[in-house]
């Protein structure tokens, strides 16, 4: 049994226009894809010129590719079946319902959609026919249901000859393209005009690089901190909590409040547990190791004043005082007893074993002072041990200092670059002002004019270097301040302080916009830079032997290193100068 | 018309009924088979007689011949001498039939209409009771000002439009097919009548309105109606084929998406249908009975043969949509007070409803 003739030549005359109406879907639901894409489009391009978007490229290509995906599924989801484009052709070619009715009732009948039946029916007039002027075949048997549908199928199938070819064709609707083409024409603007938000997105990859750094940082300082340490000793658990800032840091790098309230909190903690006199203290362990050795051994046996090897000496001492008359006993107990100030820094036991040494080499007890000098070299090399530890501690609350520093301060450095440039001819705010203007008044210091204390405003380092210059008129008046407000990273040499120089040289400590310690400093540095150091500092009346002063400097560059965050190198180096001038 | 041939008694017993029952095109004789060509050319045979006689009056006699075809009935309602009475004597010259015309008066009882049985003596001496059928028994019947009837009287033609039969004395009276009641009413004299009630009005396949008609055309009736020579409209049809027509036009094909269009139609009649308008909501007591339906879609069906088609398209739905519905949508009291016309509401019904489509 086969399909009636005259129902196949009307699937197949159907056929392309299902295909035209599969086309108009198409292009009518792609005319709407394309609106709500541009739509979508210029939306995300505005929403991310108001709010840094970190995905908007890939954002706004995921769209076009969720928009081409659905536009696929939806072509293959709207092609039309022969009865809905016989539908659409019945209304759009005002057939009277011919097709649809014919493809319906094969449908509802699929006995009538066979071929001849033998009632009659003749289904060679349902021949495929443009013309409509040919009769049809009246047989004389009955008219029943079945002979009127297949009249029915020929009349569709004459109707569907007369269909206009070109029906069903694309149809561009007004409206989603308007709106698209609208919306087209606004994105190209809101994309190619500058965008302010790349700066924040630049800042913000900035900071997360800059997290990283951080971390790698921290990473090697809790390394360093931890290496071949245990329990007990604080330097473990510093670094083992340092571990777990550097894990957090990389997991969470955009967190910056989070971080940098992390990190300070961390720094805190150690700052807590940092003796403020320690470098004072390490200093008069140095001191007091070397002068140590050379009661001890009579001469200049430690130059690197090496508790251990006070100790050393100390030992030697101890075993040799049995064969020290009573006077060189008591003149040994003076010389001791004269170290008593630096005894009394380096530590309360350290004290009292010098004291009982002191005394009982007074007394002329060899033996209690063989034991006191013991408990003395020990005493020594225990302060040394904790000077060091308090040292590692105070290194690592730097770094965690200089870590949280370069955090903040990373997203604004380029802002304060650029404006150290501007500052340096004599205008502007900021970092290279605030140097300019500590460097001016160095020179007004110079001309025996200036305050003497409190310059560089908001740069503690600075401003500590400045106010010894400012006391030792003769030496900045030697200075040249010539290009004082040229830049930021010359602004603290300008003196010609030789060594100093060098421990400056490296130190950009000093004030940056982010730096907790930092205050901006204020316009008028211009003005100062007319008051070249010329040198009249030269005629001051400090001048004075430097025996006399040194303590006081010395008491001051060393409470300025504890006030101040300077890297510990900077310190060691700081003591060591002050050491190595000591009488 | 003959006793004989109006008098076939049936008991009134089940299975009487049922070999009575089903249309009145099934106990018809058929004088030849009827092709649907042949439908068409006797349809425009018919139409074209009488159009010769009813001028500028072609809507209304087209609707009317649909009626006839769908062995329905139609109210026709229009002010006097617009040639109602005239149309249904036109039709029942140009088919070969009986024809009947009842005026209706406050008067009129149902036995006028129907028949009665009569004390009456056979030859034998013998007196027996015989049904003495009444004017309804023909063919054609016109109703005329069927709303000056009682409605007890109105109502005798319930069972008579309905099941084509007659019921009296316990006996039932089947009518010969083709049996087409037209009724006429005039909308202006309405002192002294008796609407119809809307079980009557639900028995009526169209209910057409008579117009005006124009000067023109009354040029035209003027010119036809006062010469010496007046148009008589000849014998084209006999009731045999009318009952041919009948049972072919049921044949007609119709899609599914027709006929669901045909169904939204009616359903949007009603105020708490989903798809009725504002209109229906507002002044519409009750909508359309599922008779409207059925008048939709066949009506539909042979507007469809009678335009050379072979299927009922959604253009026939709304073709015949007026006459079909536009007696069967009751107005509530501010839809009456308000003066909307049910074919205002039919029209919004069908602005409502759209076809099934696609794009």
């Amino acid at each position: 049994m086969t399909l009636d003739p005259s129902l196949r030549h009307l699937h197949a005359g159907l056929r392309p226009f299902r295909r035209r109406l599969w086309s108009r879907r198409v292009v009518r639901h792609g005319s709407l894809v394309l609106a709500i894409l541009a739509v979508a489009e210029l939306v995300l391009a505005l929403f991310a010129r108001v709010v840094p978007l970190e995905w908007h490229a890939i954002t706004a290509a995921t769209l076009v590719l969720v928009a081409a995906m659905a536009l696929l599924l939806d072509g293959v989801r709207v092609r039309p079946t022969l009865a809905e484009a016989a539908l659409a052709l019945d209304r759009e070619q005002a057939l009277s319902d011919r097709l649809s009715t014919a493809l319906e009732i094969a449908h509802r009948a699929p006995g009538l959609a066979l071929g001849d039946t033998g009632d009659g029916g003749d289904p060679a007039s349902a021949r495929y026919r443009r013309d409509d002027g040919a009769s049809l075949d009246h047989p004389a048997s009955p008219g029943g249901g079945d002979r009127l549908v297949r009249l029915q199928r020929a009349d569709a199938l004459r109707a569907l000859g007369n269909a206009d070819p070109r029906a069903l064709g694309p149809r561009f609707h007004r409206r989603p393209l308007s709106v698209a083409g609208l919306a087209l024409v606004l994105l190209i603007p809101a994309v190619l005009l500058p965008n302010p938000q790349n700066d924040v997105l630049a800042q913000r990859q900035r900071t997360r690089e800059e997290a990283q750094r951080q971390a790698a940082r921290l990473d090697e300082t809790a390394r360093r901190l931890g290496e071949g340490r245990t329990a007990p000793d604080p330097r473990a658990d510093v670094a083992e909590e340092l571990r777990k800032l550097v894990r957090d840091l990389r997991d969470r790098p955009d967190d910056l409040a989070s971080q940098l309230a992390r990190l300070g909190s961390l720094e805190d903690a150690l700052r807590a547990r940092l003796d403020p006199g320690n470098e004072q203290r390490a200093s008069a362990v140095t001191s007091l190791a070397r002068s140590l050795s050379r009661v001890a051994s009579g001469t200049d046996s430690n130059p690197s004043a090496d508790p251990a090897r006070t100790n050393q000496d100390l030992g030697q001492l101890a075993g040799r005082l049995d064969s020290l008359s009573r006077e060189q006993k008591r003149e040994l107990a003076e010389d001791l007893a004269k170290l008593e100030t630096m005894a009394r820094q380096a530590g309360p036991e350290v004290q009292k074993a010098l004291q009982d040494a002191a005394r009982s080499l007074g007394r002329g007890d060899a033996d209690a002072a063989g034991d006191a000098l013991g408990r003395l070299g020990e005493a020594l090399e225990r302060a040394q041990r904790d000077v060091g530890i308090q040292r590692d501690l105070g290194r690592a609350a730097s770094d965690l200092q200089a870590a949280r520093r370069d955090l903040a301060g990373g997203q604004r450095r380029d802002q304060g670059q650029g404006q150290g440039q501007g500052q340096g001819q004599g205008q502007g705010q900021g970092q290279g002002q605030g140097q300019g203007q500590g460097q001016g008044q160095g020179q007004g210091q110079g001309q025996g004019q200036g305050q003497g204390q409190g310059q560089g405003q908001g740069q503690g380092q600075g401003g500590g270097s400045l106010g010894g210059g400012g006391s030792n008129a003769r030496f900045l008046g030697s200075g040249n301040s010539a290009g004082g407000f040229g830049g930021g990273s010359g602004a603290n040499r300008q003196f010609g302080t030789g060594k100093l120089d060098t421990v400056y040289a490296d130190f950009e400590r000093l004030g940056k916009p982010g730096d907790p310690s930092y205050i901006s400093g204020s316009g008028g540095g211009g003005q100062t830079q007319q008051g070249r150091g010329t040198g009249q500092g030269a005629n001051n009346d400090a001048l004075v032997p430097y025996t006399d002063v040194l303590p006081d400097f010395q008491d001051f560059a060393i409470t300025s290193l504890d006030r101040s965050y300077v890297p510990l190198d900077v310190k060691d180096y700081v003591r060591d100068y002050f050491s190595s001038l000591d009488p | 018309m003959t006793e004989q041939a109006i008098g076939r008694r049936t008991d009134d017993t089940p299975s009487s009924r049922s070999a009575q029952g089903g249309t009145a095109a099934a106990s018809a004789p058929s004088p030849r088979p009827l092709s649907p060509e042949a439908f068409a050319d006797l349809a425009q045979a018919i139409e074209g007689e009488v159009k010769r006689v009813i001028v500028g009056q072609d809507e209304l006699v087209r609707q009317t011949l649909i009626c006839l075809i769908a062995n329905g009935h139609a109210l026709l309602e229009g002010v006097p001498g617009l040639g109602k009475t005239l149309l249904v004597r036109t039709i029942s010259d140009v088919i070969d039939c009986s024809f009947n015309r009842i005026q209706f008066t406050p008067d009129l009882m149902p036995a006028d209409i129907l028949g009665t049985n009569i004390l009456a003596e056979d030859e034998g001496g013998t007196r027996r009771f015989r049904f003495q059928p009444g004017p309804i028994f023909a063919n054609l019947i016109l109703a005329d000002e069927i709303n000056r009837a009682t409605p007890k009287t109105q109502s005798a033609l319930l069972e008579a439009m309905q099941e084509q039969q007659v019921s009296v004395a316990r006996h039932r009276y089947p009518l010969e097919p083709p049996f087409f009641v037209l009724a006429t009413q005039n909308p202006l004299e309405m002192e002294g009548t008796y609407p119809l009630p809307e079980a009557q009005l639900d028995r009526f396949l169209f209910k057409l309105w008579v117009p005006f008609p124009t000067e023109e055309t009354l040029v035209t009736i003027i010119e036809r109606t006062t010469g010496a020579d007046q148009p008589r409209a000849g014998n084209v049809a006999s009731a045999g084929e009318i009952v041919e027509m009948q049972r072919l036009a049921r044949s007609v094909p119709i899609a599914a998406h027709v006929t669901a269009y045909a169904v939204s139609v009616l359903a949007a009649t009603h105020p708490d249908g989903p798809r009725a308008p504002r209109l229906v909501k507002e002044y519409v007591r009750y909508g359309g009975s599922p008779r409207g339906a059925q008048a939709l879609v066949l009506a539909g069906k042979i507007n469809a043969l009678l335009s050379g088609r072979f299927n009922v398209s959604v253009d026939d739905i709304r073709a015949v949509a007026l006459p079909a519905l536009r007696h069967r949508v009751i107005r509530n009291f501010e839809g009456e007070a308000e003066g909307i016309t049910p074919d205002a509401i039919v029209r919004a019904t069908l602005d409502a409803v759209v076809p099934a489509t696609v794009d």
